[in-house]
């Protein structure tokens, strides 16, 4: 850059924006320490209670005769992070399973419907999740299938796979298709071809893919809203929930915890990703 | 296909992606499509007799009768597309200056920043939305900083306006921008930036002319990513827009969970899914042709 001001310019502006995306963040987590059980946007003094009331831990805030105190979400928040993170492992497995199927026979095989294939595998990540949700409500409701954890399982897969596919796909395309062509050429059948030359190979994308699966399932929000019906719902249906109906304090204390977990995640991935171009 | 045992591994591998995909994603998008030509039944469900009022009281063909137009509908649908027509535009205008300053950036420090674009890929859409209900407040952190500094004198109304909506999805779709700006931004041909100059073009001369035709493949793809969630959006709307930031999605949540008319929500889906169909077929026919020229 000739122009130091112009440079200069450019920083703020830059540093601007990052403090717009993480501010938000911030006034969340500073929030969650306030202790004004009435009106949380008024600050008061610095308490852990909302902390220690969700996970279980304190009497004071589990007391409901003291309204003021009392934080209501605890069971209900724990039953919506179990349902969140059963859905996420069933739709990780799953969609990880086909989605990475459906990448090697795209990359290995030629066949008349390939390109069909590939372009059709777009339109799960493309359309708009309230289409697909009411679409998925529909369906559900006219084969007479009850909306439970079950539902919300297969309303994640149908755009989930997409998303491991791509992902696979992309390493994929970096290998060399003549270790495979060794390995049949020395005798291998094609499942041991598949299993040992192939998949070891492919690890790191797979990896990859199902990680990036999870996270989409755990913040899914607007399909599960849609096919969850009554009983089950998973953590961000639940957050909505709260908002709708008037937030509570607790909330931002549930938030911060949520924000705390995806920063882990985050960062678990940006290693998993530096380790994978060692 | 040659071989036969090669047929049957093929067939194996595709079998899950075509039954679970046919079954659980073309069988429920045929359905809202059949729905929205259906009779809606009295007490919610449907009627199996054809029906085209659905799509003729967003149009303009109601009957009259018991099917009557409402402008309303249409009002809706103008209004969602130039919100995200509008989150198009900022985002745009956010990230561009940003992505180029962090292409410009040391190794490591490139690293960190594009780590922290990333981050709120992670991170959970309805907490974030949150976080802009507690700053948007009347009694929120922005008018409780405007009238400290006294810069106004009674609380702005910001929340449940069109503003906070497309305020809302700016922030929401930012990331989405972003990533695909950085990428054509960092692959920009710096030699040809310098040549221009050296030629005597002046700055703009050259972001028009070299800059910007060799950026547009990623301005091209960052706005169809933002735009293709942001025109069927419900969650931003519902939880920052009050009655004149509502949106398709909205109608489309309504007619399902609470007014119980199927038909209607169908054909409110299908114009929805069309704009989307109609945006990425556009996109691809000219990725195709730009990419026939190079």
């Amino acid at each position: 850059m000739r122009n130091p001001i112009g440079w200069a310019g450019l920083t703020a502006f830059s540093l601007a924006f990052f403090a717009f995306i993480y501010a938000p963040l911030f006034v969340i987590i500073g929030y969650s320490f306030n202790s004004n059980p009435v009106n949380m946007m008024i600050w008061e003094s610095f308490t852990l209670d909302w902390y220690t009331g969700l996970l279980g831990l304190s009497d004071r805030t589990t007391d409901v005769s003291n309204r003021a105190a009392y934080v209501e979400s605890t069971g209900l928040m724990l039953a919506a992070l179990r349902t969140s993170l059963t859905v996420a492992l069933f739709t990780t497995t799953i969609s990880t399973v086909i989605g990475t199927a459906t990448a090697i026979a795209l990359a290995r095989y030629r066949f008349r419907l390939r390109g069909v294939y590939n372009g059709f595998l777009m339109l799960p990540m493309m359309m708009p999740d309230i289409v697909l949700g009411i679409g998925l409500l529909i369906f559900f409701v006219s084969i007479g299938m009850n909306l439970s954890i079950l539902t919300i399982i297969i309303g994640h897969c149908t755009f989930l796979t997409s998303y491991v596919f791509i992902i696979v796909q992309a390493r994929m395309a970096g290998l060399d298709p003549a270790l495979e062509e060794a390995s049949a050429d020395l005798g291998a059948s094609e499942w041991v071809t598949l299993r040992k030359v192939l998949l070891p190979q492919l690890a790191p994308g797979i990896l990859g893919g199902a990680l990036l699966a999870f996270v989409i399932s755990m913040d899914d929000l607007v399909i599960t809203y849609f096919v969850s019906g009554t009983g089950d719902t998973t953590l961000p249906v639940f957050i909505f929930g709260m908002i709708r109906r008037g937030v509570k304090p607790e909330i931002n204390a549930i938030a911060t915890l949520i924000i705390l977990a995806s920063v882990v995640i985050a960062a678990l991935g940006l290693w998993l990703r530096s380790r994978k171009t060692d | 296909m040659a071989n036969r045992r090669q047929s049957v591994a093929l067939g194996i591998l595709l079998a899950p992606v075509t039954l679970f995909l046919g079954v659980f994603f073309l069988l429920p998008l045929g359905i809202i499509a059949l729905f929205s030509v259906l009779t809606p039944g009295l007490y919610g469900g449907v009627e199996w007799a054809f029906y085209h009022w659905n799509y003729g009281r967003i149009f303009g063909w109601a009957d009259g009768i018991i099917e009557i137009y409402e402008p309303i509908y249409l009002q809706i649908l103008l209004r969602s597309l130039s919100f995200a027509a509008l989150t198009v535009i900022l985002t745009l205008i956010l990230c561009y200056p940003v992505a180029f300053w962090v292409s410009r950036l040391s190794e490591r420090w490139r690293l960190v920043f594009m780590f922290l674009i990333t981050l709120p890929f992670f991170s959970s859409l309805i907490v974030r939305l949150y976080a802009w209900l507690l700053i948007l407040k009347p009694s929120g952190l922005l008018n409780a900083a405007l009238l400290a500094l006294g810069i106004v004198d009674v609380p702005l109304e910001i929340l449940y306006t069109p503003t906070a909506v497309v305020l809302g999805m700016v922030y929401v779709m930012v990331p989405f921008m972003f990533l695909p700006l950085y990428s054509a931004v960092d692959n920009l041909d710096r030699s040809q930036i310098e040549a221009s100059l050296d030629l005597g073009a002046n700055r703009v001369q050259t972001f028009v002319k070299v800059v910007l035709p060799q950026t547009l493949p990623g301005i091209m793809g960052g706005a169809v990513i933002v735009f293709i969630p942001s025109v069927g959006n419900f969650v931003v709307p519902d939880v920052l827009g009050g009655a004149k930031g509502l949106m398709i999605g909205n109608l489309v949540e309504q007619q399902f969970l609470s007014s119980r008319n199927w038909p209607f929500g169908s054909a409110l889906s299908m114009i929805i899914m069309a704009v989307v169909l109609t945006v990425l077929l556009i996109s691809v026919t000219r990725a195709r042709k730009a990419g026939g020229h190079a």
